[in-house]
């Protein structure tokens, strides 16, 4: 071992680099001299995502085994493998496309929290909290009153709505520069108001509208299947590459805004991709299942902290809002069998002590870190007053 | 020791033509017109030093000189171009700049946070090169914060903070480096490093340095060219050796002061006249 020709031969083909920085926890993909293409990857964001699959995973297999009645596992991957199996049925006309648009309706939900949170610096931030879902809503569920019931429809006037609700927001939140405060707060005001729209329509629409729009409301996978799963599905797809891009510049807008555009950020394009492609998912989830409560908000704030990364892992939030959505509506369909609640009821069931924790905690460390300069968030633009 | 003074003198020998320049900048916030008509030439090579009473518009022309407030009137330009046009990336690979109170992402590293630095450098397909690495090892290196490299910024003190932060400002490598008050919150002896850091970095890599100070008397030893400005406008600049004087003193910060050479360095010491007119002064 100690032979001086065997050192050689080993430490000769691969000169390490002096011991260098590299942000801490990442692993460098291809980044030697001669490459010009290299990608920073964090190591434990990678192990916890691989680990999150296989939970989703397991998860699925559960919930299309899991009904009324019990199918086998090996019965369940007959179907998904398209063998013939005395389960067709259950496994693959019943269960399985109402499991594929929660699967998809959960990961939209995840990223689109994480986005949103991300620009707003802000863990309280979520579609359902600022105003998307309620805009969303508010204009599926008028329309529904004015007697549109196509599922077909539907679904694009809620993405609609869900922009315009977010434009608003967006909008009156600008003052030369988007504050991230300034932006919840609005969009909790448009939240509210918009619930008030909502209960107007309910009111005032035909009594069987109104209970078919209370339940579209609270958020269910009832009833969804193909339908609604293809066209998201083909949606998330297309939307992909644009979530790669947030991946990364999701890092460039988690500092404080003069020090983002002092390293080259074009700030405010970035956020308004951001908020854009967040906003999208989140109204099209809306369109697919109703508003979910919850999942946008709790699925980011628990993938960061189980990788423990400086910004929201999306991939991670994805699959976590995905096994949340999945794994929700498992337990809602069997928890008070034969009643079926919807999904949105068990997520708003989890979701709201986590929401009144979030607020407590949050109060505590501000209360905590006030004495350490200026609060996180705050534009430095108001300090330049002083000078 | 006491010859290190004569040396921090300007060390170019012909001014090279100034890179950076302001021409009738006028500055306002919503209505409020912070500065008038200003006329600058940041030298090359050399560590200028902005001083000026509190709301004198000294921060705010930083800002304007880093592209983070768009003039109401006038212009920056940047190697002759005016920076308003200037793509924001292209400018964050010749200039850079540390506000007064930057916010660190919630629960970042500091091998993360100074990496950071690296953005106007890198792409999407090309995160984390050879040469991002050398620049990132070298200003930790250089600010002494390498042994800090896996710790989160949160728990740091202020004075390995604000280290932090000129680390992931001197990893952007860039030739023109501005700093809004780098010495506040820091105690004296942290206040010393930092700016002996910043005179380092202009001897040995002759950056050019941009920096706004609170106070005159740090300023007047760091500075190889002192700008003192009142109420948005520039009332002297030079040396600090020509420009600080009790008259300065006066116009500038409306105080009674001695000016004195610095028993160290030799540069203009600032002293407070009659601090408790009409009381016991004992013997000076």
């Amino acid at each position: 071992m100690n032979a001086p020709g065997t050192r050689e031969a080993v430490a000769a083909p691969a000169p390490r680099p002096a011991a260098g920085h590299r942000p801490a926890g990442y692993a460098v993909l291809g980044a030697d001299r001669a490459s010009r293409v290299s990608f920073l990857l964090h190591r434990r964001a990678a192990v916890v995502a691989v680990l999150l699959a296989a939970a989703l995973a397991a998860v699925c297999l559960a919930y299309l085994c899991v009904g009324e009645d019990f199918v086998a596992p090996s019965d369940v991957l007959d179907v998904i493998l398209g063998r013939p199996s005395s389960q067709e049925l259950v496994v693959g006309t019943l269960r399985l496309p109402r499991m594929a648009v929660g699967l998809l309706v959960g990961a939209a939900f995840g990223v689109a929290g994480g986005l949103i949170q991300t620009v707003a610096r802000n863990p309280l931030a979520s579609p359902d909290i600022i105003g998307v879902t309620q805009g969303a809503g508010a204009l599926t569920v008028g329309a529904m009153t004015f007697g549109v019931t196509s599922y077909t429809v539907l679904p694009y006037l809620s993405v609609a709505g869900g922009l315009l609700a977010a434009g608003l927001v967006y909008v009156f939140a600008w003052r030369g520069g988007l504050h991230a405060t300034r932006f919840v707060l609005i969009g909790i005001g448009f939240a509210v108001a918009l619930r008030s729209v909502i209960q107007l329509f309910l009111t005032k629409g035909d009594y069987l509208v109104a209970q078919q729009a209370q339940v579209w409301m609270t958020g269910s996978l009832n009833g969804r299947g193909w339908a609604e799963a293809a066209p998201l599905g083909w949606a998330l797809l297309a939307l992909l590459p644009a979530v790669l891009w947030a991946v990364r510049a999701q890092r460039t807008v988690s500092m404080d805004d003069d020090t983002a555009t002092a390293l080259g950020v074009r700030l405010g394009r970035t956020r308004l991709g951001l908020v854009a492609l967040g906003v999208v998912l989140a109204s099209m989830a809306t369109g697919a299942a109703g508003p979910v409560d919850f999942v946008a908000l709790l699925a980011p704030q628990i993938a960061r902290r189980l990788t423990r990364t400086a910004q929201i892992p999306l991939f991670s939030s994805a699959l976590l809002g995905a096994a949340i959505v999945v794994g929700g509506d498992l337990l809602a369909r069997k928890l008070f069998a034969p009643t079926e609640l919807p999904v949105g009821v068990l997520t708003a069931a989890v979701g709201a002590p986590y929401l009144i924790w979030l607020i407590i905690r949050g109060h505590r460390t501000r209360s905590r870190t006030a004495g350490r300069g200026r609060a996180a968030g705050t534009r430095s633009r108001a300090a330049g007053g002083e000078a | 020791m006491t010859e290190t003074g004569a040396t921090a003198a300007p060390t170019t020998g012909e001014p090279a033509p100034s890179r950076l320049t302001a021409r009738e900048l006028t500055l306002a916030y919503e209505d409020r017109t912070v500065v008038d008509g200003l006329d600058l030439d940041v030298p090359q090579g050399a560590v200028t030093v902005v001083v000026g009473p509190n709301a004198c518009g000294k921060s705010t022309l930083l800002r304007a000189l880093g592209r983070l407030l768009r003039p109401r009137r006038g212009a920056v330009f940047l190697d002759g171009a005016d920076l308003a046009r200037i793509p924001t990336k292209q400018i964050a690979r010749s200039l850079g700049l540390l506000p007064q109170t930057p916010v660190a992402p919630e629960a970042i590293t500091v091998a993360d946070l100074v990496a950071r630095g690296r953005q106007p450098h890198q792409h999407w397909w090309q995160q984390w090169s050879a040469e991002d690495e050398r620049a990132v090892t070298e200003a930790m290196e250089r600010t002494d914060v390498a042994q800090l490299a896996a710790r989160a910024v949160d728990e740091l003190s202020g004075g390995q903070r604000q280290r932090v932060w000129i680390a992931m400002a001197l990893a952007q490598e860039t030739d023109l480096l501005l700093l809004d008050e780098p010495t506040t919150y820091l105690d004296i002896a942290h206040q010393v490093e930092v700016l002996d850091l910043v005179r380092q970095l202009n001897h040995e890599r002759g950056r050019t340095v941009v920096a706004v100070l609170h106070d005159l008397n740090q300023a007047a030893r760091y500075a190889d060219h002192l700008v003192a400005m009142r109420a948005g406008r520039v009332v002297a600049e030079g040396p600090p050796g020509e420009v600080v004087t009790a008259e300065l003193v006066r116009e500038v910060f409306g105080l009674e002061a001695v000016v004195i050479p610095d028993p160290v360095t030799g540069s203009p010491l600032v002293v407070p006249g009659r601090p408790w007119a009409g009381a016991e002064v004992s013997g000076v």
